[in-house]
């Protein structure tokens, strides 16, 4: 932003009704979206481990091995991450300043990453093997 | 500029965001509150999914750890306060949407709407627990 000193205004008075910073809309549209597909999502997770719990540790196997079961599950944990990733970022920028903000946002986006590579690679491991 | 309350140099202090401790506490405020508590338990949650699925992944003596740890009561409270906060953070994202459509925000509504968030979660939570004993 140009700061002349022949410009009167307050930097705030400039700023204002330009809209957002421009990056921003993505990460509102992404956290709409997945919170959308997220209740059927969750509904369908919740029934596949409430059927798992009268199996053992074969029957689990074969269960999760199932397409269905293992689409559902990685569905869920793609969406489930990106939600909770976006989530926590809200939660840092409301509450976290400076230069701690930066770490904390790399923190989170680590963080869901590994868990979600993690995630994603276990349910394809007991899919394909 | 005519405002006698900045000096020369220094700008107004702008208005803040609206602080808790100034208002009569509200059940939609409540409720707002409960929602980001309830997702950042998911966020710590999450790992139990993890756990399960590489536990699955790996062989029958690690999932028999996280299945013993699962059964103990240690592991069954930490399953119930994640299923509580996984449905309250379902029912409250989906009054968050109907709000952000525009509906449900008048008077009435939006109270019995966060008291409907309040005893959904639970209601679900009970609800999944009794089947799963059951189906158990």
């Amino acid at each position: 932003m140009t700061n002349r000193s022949s410009d009167l205004r307050t930097p705030l008075g400039r700023v204002r009704f330009l809209g957002s910073a421009r990056t921003g809309t993505m990460d509102a549209w992404l956290i709409h979206l997945t919170s959308v597909a997220l209740v059927p999502l969750t509904l369908g997770f919740v029934w596949l481990m409430l059927d798992l719990l009268s199996k053992d540790y074969n029957g689990v196997r074969a269960e999760l091995a199932s397409p269905i079961s293992a689409i559902l599950l990685l569905a869920f944990i793609l969406a489930g991450i990106i939600h909770m990733e976006l989530g926590m970022r809200s939660i840092i920028v409301d509450y976290i300043g400076g230069q701690t903000r930066a770490w904390a946002l790399a923190a989170n986006t680590c963080f869901a990453a590994l868990l979600a590579l993690a995630c994603v690679y276990a349910t394809l491991r007991v899919a394909f093997t | 500029m005519a405002s006698s309350d900045a000096s020369p140099g220094s700008p107004r202090p702008r208005p803040l965001s609206p602080h808790l401790s100034v208002y009569r506490p509200t059940m939609t405020m409540a409720m707002s509150i409960a929602h980001r508590i309830s997702g950042a338990a998911l966020y710590v949650g999450v790992l139990l999914l993890a756990w399960f699925l590489i536990a699955v992944s790996s062989d029958a003596s690690s999932f028999a750890v996280f299945s013993d740890f699962i059964s103990s009561f240690i592991g069954r409270l930490t399953l119930f306060v994640i299923t509580w906060a996984l449905f309250h953070h379902l029912v409250s994202g989906v009054r968050h949407i109907l709000w952000d459509a525009g509906y449900g925000l008048d008077a009435p509504l939006r109270d019995q709407m966060a008291w409907a968030t309040a005893i959904g979660g639970f209601a679900l939570t009970i609800l999944v627990w009794a089947t799963g004993f059951a189906v158990r």
